[in-house]
């Protein structure tokens, strides 16, 4: 019961945050200089094109009355559109969306299969060259910038080897799979046909490997400190002292004690790799949310910006509870309410 | 029934059964992950399996190959013949102009190309926006009344209009239809969709209604019969068959998709044309499937043509190039000059640079001190390195040798351009209260453009000769926009690359008062704010004029006067470089980033010939 107040809790808290977070949005968005009407209507437009346009906005109205519109608007389903390309953009985030999410999921689970064995691999062999191996490789992951990575991933896998597309969610030469969910992946799979989800997969390695190495050597690092401090701690050694296999106790307790504060900071990479993975849907054309956002931003194209931060803002909101949640689960002395 | 087959539709059943309610989600879940897990495992062993070879048969089903004969003459278009029959570019009556036939000989298969295109194409609408990619499109669903890919200069070809006539003072114009169009429905292309398609652009007030708003309302399209329009324009306008560049709609299709909002939504990634494609698919911010229209009225003017073609987003040139490379891409349209080397060292590849009209000025703020003052303005022109601008880009820029690019009708190249010649700039300088340097001017350029930066940096090297220092301000776009509205605003000088097929154009956008000198301000082609009234008055005065000969000498005192008031600084025109597999045949440079699918087709004989 008290866990069930909790989730209500934290999720009517969701509002004032939101409503927050689309306050300094639309402001600064507002106020920074620059002309989307003079750029949407393009060189050259009359002044009745730039009023109409203006109007059609409501940009000529006071700026509370603008938000307090687009606010009850968002209240009825409708989040804006375009003011460069016209589209709607909730028909944006629905088509935008699952390409990150599809993209982000499977970064996270070669971040999650490969982070924690080398993690808990290093602090087991501490000092030793396994330990010596994971830290340079989690160093190197970290230093080297997205985009280097992502283009040498290109010209080793797509140029030399000729193994994998350079770019892309699918097969330019092949017919797009008929669409279900809007999750490739799984629309492939929907359609039945293995052949056209091995594209997709295909489509999608280089980008996941490369959005994933930087939360691999978080994750390393981290779990490596957690899982030598729950090991120096006087029950595991009452516990190995009672005879319990190494394997047990590191597995079974060991590396559950030490999931918090990784636990942590995956909640925060995922959050932030749903809107933050730019750079690689440039290099790799993943036509995924991050890389509609900055062309918005760029563009002053205020409703889809205003639409992708309320949706990154709830995502985090939601991860973030989710993350709180699983504390429980890892910790059952860790109470609610 | 396949297996696949039956998998599928065991999906479908058990999804419809999920949101019918007949299932719970926990036995949706189980079935689908019964079928899927199989599927995945098979899908798994597929993916770690070689890439298929870029022109092999695709393992999913691949577009569909036309149905019929690839060089079958057309039932429809007998007289097809765009690229040998041209309209006379001047409005007087040139008769009329018979089609003949282009159909191709070759019996060539026709192949799906694959393109690797730079922009994004977020709309397919006729009405809407100007943006390249869009352009390349929409001419490929949409057939226009006049063609322009026949070359570069740019020739105004017959398309649905196959003759016109225009009263002398340039206000009255007859356009004469063919009556072998028809739509991809097979109604007939007619006036009445010449009409509708007008008037919608001009109802939309979109980009693309920009060069007719000034010249055209609601009543200036009329249609006295099936095949004839006529236009009445609001003010004279010799250039008209230059801004008909709109795709003609099929005026049925779009209003059964009205949606509220004259079919804007539906026509972003549906079509109403009558072109030699038609969309397969349309997947926004990926790929664009376009397929062929095998009977196409107007034919195939190649030696064989496209099955169709993918339009794929590629915005990285370095992806582009190791696409190329890998033989993914066909052709990629934004190729760097750094690319170059390497892709032509392939001997599968080759490439094109050519100049068209994307021209770069240093616009120059002319209400404002220094830049208000014209021997200053001539210093500044005479004061910069435009052979080293060329070096810092490989020598892949064409400095301006005229205030327009040469490619443009009417360039006179008797007027001349400038050249680095300081003692000229010297003495220009001395006649000025700012003869001994001192100052500081503000250099405005886009975020992340590094040849704008290099040209700043030019700038501010020779400046430092003269004791004069350049502020180097990157600004993003919208700021830069928003920069140019009026001149106490703008900064002295502001890189601005522009361009436009219309002669008048270059001289109304930029340099013609009225643009810039009203309440809501200019545009960043107005951003050096001159302000001339004869200047103005010779504008209007060409855009009116049917008469050749006034037309070419009123054109030449328009370019005579901009290089002797030097409003801006004409830099470079910038190269348009795409790479190309060899088996690309028929590519023709009409002075556009992309290029005219209709004209191309694969040769697979060709595929380690390299173009002479």
């Amino acid at each position: 019961m008290k866990l069930r107040y909790y989730i209500l809790r934290r999720v009517l808290l969701f509002i004032p945050v939101l409503i927050g977070l689309s306050i300094i949005t639309f402001v600064i968005s507002h106020i920074v200089p620059g002309d989307p009407v003079g750029l949407a209507a393009g060189p050259g437009a009359t002044p009745a094109q730039l009023d109409t346009l203006r109007r059609a906005y409501g940009m000529d109205k006071p700026f509370p009355l603008q938000y307090g519109q687009y606010m009850l608007n968002v209240l009825h389903g409708d989040v804006g559109r375009s003011m460069m390309s016209g589209h709607s953009v909730l028909d944006d985030l629905r088509t935008f969306f699952p390409n990150t999410l599809e993209l982000v999921i499977l970064a996270m689970l070669i971040a999650l299969v490969v982070g924690i064995p080398l993690g808990v691999v290093a602090a087991v062999w501490r000092d030793k060259w396994p330990d010596q191996l994971s830290r340079i490789f989690a160093l190197g992951s970290i230093s080297v910038p997205a985009f280097w990575l992502a283009i040498v991933l290109q010209l080793v896998f797509a140029m030399t080897l000729n193994v994998l597309p350079v770019g892309g969610i699918y097969d330019s030469r092949s017919a797009m799979p008929t669409p279900h969910t809007g999750f490739l992946l799984v629309d492939t799979l929907l359609n039945g046909s293995p052949a056209a989800f091995g594209l997709a997969l295909q489509h999608t390695i280089l980008p996941a490997i490369t959005l994933a190495l930087g939360p691999v050597a978080f994750i390393v690092r981290i779990l490596r400190a957690d899982v030598l401090e729950t090991l120096n701690s006087d029950w595991v050694k009452m516990i190995r002292a009672n005879g319990m296999p190494e394997g047990v106790i590191l597995f079974k307790y060991v590396l559950k004690n030490s999931l918090i504060a990784t636990v942590s900071v995956f909640g925060f990479i995922v959050g932030y790799s749903l809107g933050g993975s730019v750079v690689i849907e440039t290099v790799f054309d993943w036509p995924g949310v991050g890389l509609y956002a900055v062309k918005s931003a760029l563009a002053l194209d205020f409703q889809p910006v205003m639409g992708v931060t309320l949706l990154i803002g709830l995502l985090f909101l939601v991860v973030n509870l989710a993350t709180d949640l699983t504390y429980g689960v890892l910790d059952p002395r860790i109470r609610y309410g | 029934m396949s297996l696949d087959a039956k998998k599928h539709e065991r999906i479908n059943e058990l999804f419809s059964a999920y949101c019918r309610g007949r299932i719970s989600r926990r036995d949706f879940a189980r079935g689908a992950v019964a079928i899927g897990g199989l599927t995945a495992l098979q899908a798994l062993l597929t993916a770690c399996g070689p890439s298929p070879a870029p022109n092999a048969a695709p393992t999913t089903p691949p577009i569909a190959a036309p149905t019929t004969a690839p060089n079958v003459a057309p039932t429809s278009a007998p007289n097809a013949a765009p690229t040998t029959a041209a309209v006379a570019p001047t409005p007087v009556p040139p008769g009329a102009t018979q089609l003949t036939a282009t159909q191709g000989t070759s019996k060539l298969a026709p192949q799906n190309l694959v393109y690797a295109g730079g922009q994004d194409a977020p709309t397919i609408d006729p009405s809407d926006r100007t943006d390249y990619s869009i352009g390349a499109l929409s001419m490929q669903v949409y057939d226009r009344l006049f063609r322009y890919e026949g070359g570069w200069p740019q020739p105004v070809d017959p398309c649905l209009c196959t003759k016109y006539e225009a009263s002398p003072d340039g206000k009255e114009w007859t356009l004469h239809l063919t009556d072998k169009a028809k739509f991809h429905d097979g109604s007939p292309v007619t006036a009445e969709a010449v009409q509708f398609s007008i008037n919608r652009t001009l109802q939309l007030q979109k980009p693309q209604a920009n060069s007719l708003l000034p010249i055209m309302n609601a009543q200036s399209v009329q249609t006295p019969d099936q095949y004839t329009v006529k236009i009445t324009l609001t003010q004279p306008y010799s250039e008209l068959p230059r801004v008909l560049v709109q795709g003609i709609m099929n005026p049925k299709l779009v209003k059964d998709n009205d949606g509220g909002d004259n079919g804007a939504t539906w026509l972003q990634n549906h079509e109403a044309g009558s072109g030699p494609f038609t969309i397969k698919s349309w997947t926004v911010g990926s790929a664009y499937e376009l397929e062929a229209v095998p009977d196409y009225w107007q034919g195939w003017p190649g030696g064989s043509r496209l099955a169709g073609f993918t339009w794929k987003i590629v915005r990285e040139n370095t992806s582009q190039r190791i696409g190329l490379i890998s033989k993914e891409f066909d052709v990629a349209d934004t190729l760097s000059a750094d690319d170059l080397p390497q892709v032509d060292a392939q001997p599968h590849l080759n490439s094109a640079v050519n100049y068209g009209i994307l021209t770069g000025y240093t616009k120059l703020n002319d209400q404002k001190e220094p830049t208000n003052n014209a021997d200053f303005r001539h210093f500044l022109a005479y004061a910069f390195d435009y052979e080293a601008f060329k070096q810092t880009v490989n020598g892949y820029a064409q400095i301006l040798t005229g205030v327009i690019p040469q490619g443009i009708p009417y360039f006179d190249a008797s007027v001349g351009g400038f050249k680095t010649d300081l003692d000229q700039a010297k003495q220009f300088l001395a006649k000025t209260p700012w003869a001994n340097g001192g100052l500081t001017l503000d250099y405005v350029y886009v975020t992340g453009l590094s040849f704008e930066k290099q040209i700043g940096e030019i700038w501010l090297s020779q400046l430092s000769k003269f004791n004069i220092n350049v502020n180097l301000i990157p600004k993003v776009w919208p700021d830069i926009v928003a920069g140019c509205k009026a001149p106490d605003g703008a900064p002295s000088m502001n890189m601005i690359f522009t361009g436009y097929n219309v002669t008048d154009q270059w001289f109304f956008y930029q340099w013609y008062s009225p643009n810039w000198d009203r309440q809501t301000g200019g545009d960043f082609n107005t951003c050096s704010f001159t302000k001339d009234s004869n200047f103005n008055g010779l504008v209007e005065k060409v855009r009116a004029t049917t008469d050749e000969t006034e037309k070419k000498n009123l054109y030449r005192e328009l370019q005579t006067m901009i290089h002797s008031q030097v409003p801006d600084i004409p830099i470079y025109v910038q190269p348009n470089i795409l790479g190309f597999s060899n088996r690309v045949q028929g590519y023709k440079y009409f002075g556009a980033i992309s290029v005219d699918f209709w004209r191309l087709w694969l040769d697979d004989s060709k595929a380690t010939v390299k173009p002479s």
